[in-house]
């Protein structure tokens, strides 16, 4: 296996050795799908960084960090990225389905049960409370989001416009979605977010 | 004609999917349940908690719809339809970004769009939590598991698990 050095300096070096074969990278990626119970961020990091030394955790933090600004599932785009920048087109292709390979299949599984056992009212209750508590893992989501921008005044606003929008007012996300865009990019360049 | 709707919906939608999938979750429930009416609104929650139990990334939701919605061809194309114009755009940006290097514009994007997706996915709590008349059950076990996740280092899955307890004791 050759190693490339990444980093700037030599007290920064550290190694890592991309996949060189697109069977090497579908298998890392199924991988990364396999873990994901709990979280798909953590699995990939642990996969790509850890397991394999096929990332830097500089590189890792930095590739989540450029996804993280474009539209999409964050993840979907780590893989086309990388699989890109290792492999090219094919190592895009190979490295999203090889993500999505298994999940998709167990979701798809997990779905059939559910429509045959669905018409049961305790499968019903059962189904509603776990939806309900999903329903609460988004709003803790979303309030550990907001500590770090809730003492900003502009963010109070931009985040409730958009929840009062969507949420109350029920207007479509194709027109709440630019607006809020254009307003938080221009706040933001004002330093005001 | 239904599977080409669906997947030039999904399609539309991924372009506006920032901040990752539970951001635009309350616009497919607005769409797919108000608009269309493929589906319930307590469907839609049932489909969410499946997807919420179910490991990997958030986006397979969709195909969970798109499966209700036209079977097995509507799983796929629901999901391919959310990542496929996403995958593109990140594939244009990344060739940019490696030629331009780092851009002071990566943390005035990130900064400008942290509000939206805060106020995006507690809508997403909100509208999923009451799938028709608003229950008060239903936002005690939904408080309850925020409350959990802010307050303990539990993992979510366990309160997953006390969700569906509550829901089969309480429902």
């Amino acid at each position: 296996m050759t190693l490339t050095s990444v980093g700037q300096n030599d007290s920064t070096r550290r190694l890592s050795a991309p996949p060189h074969t697109l069977a090497e990278l579908f298998l890392g990626f199924l991988s990364i799908g396999a873990r994901s119970f709990g979280g798909v961020l953590p699995s990939a990091h642990y996969v790509m960084v850890e397991q394999r030394h096929w990332l830097t955790p500089e590189d890792f933090t930095e590739t989540i960090g450029l996804c993280q600004v474009l539209p999409g599932p964050n993840i979907g785009n780590v893989a086309i990225l990388l699989g890109k920048r290792w492999l090219g087109l094919r190592g895009a292709i190979v490295a999203f389905l090889g993500l999505f390979a298994l999940p998709y299949l167990w979701v798809l599984v997990l779905a059939v049960f559910y429509s045959r056992w669905a018409a049961r009212p305790p499968v019903s209750a059962v189904v509603t409370g776990v939806g309900a508590s999903g329903a609460g893992l988004f709003m803790a989501t979303a309030v550990k989001l907001a500590r770090p921008i809730a003492r900003k005044p502009a963010a109070v606003v931009l985040m409730a416009g958009c929840f009062i929008a969507v949420a109350i007012g029920r207007v479509p996300l194709l027109v709440v979605m630019p607006i809020a865009v254009i307003v938080g990019l221009y706040l933001s360049r004002r330093r005001m977010l | 004609m239904t599977l080409i709707e669906l997947g030039l919906y999904f399609a539309l939608l991924s372009l506006l999917t920032f901040g990752g999938v539970s951001s635009v979750i309350p616009e497919m429930q607005r769409y797919i349940v108000d608009v269309k009416g493929w589906t319930t609104a307590a469907d839609f929650m049932h489909l969410f908690a499946v997807a919420q139990a179910a490991p990997g990334p958030n986006v397979l939701f969709t195909s969970l719809i798109g499966y209700r919605v036209a079977g097995i061809a509507g799983s796929v194309v629901a999901l391919l339809g959310l990542c496929v114009p996403a995958a593109a755009l990140t594939w244009v940006v990344s060739t940019l970004w490696e030629r331009v290097g780092d851009s002071p514009w990566r943390n005035i994007i990130r900064r400008a769009l942290a509000p939206l997706v805060v106020g995006l996915t507690f809508a997403g709590g909100y509208i999923i939590a009451p799938p028709h008349t608003p229950d008060w059950r239903l936002w005690l076990i939904a408080l309850a598991t925020a409350a959990g996740v802010l307050r303990t280092r539990v993992n979510p899955l366990w309160l997953l698990a006390g969700g569906a307890v509550l829901g089969g004791l309480l429902l």
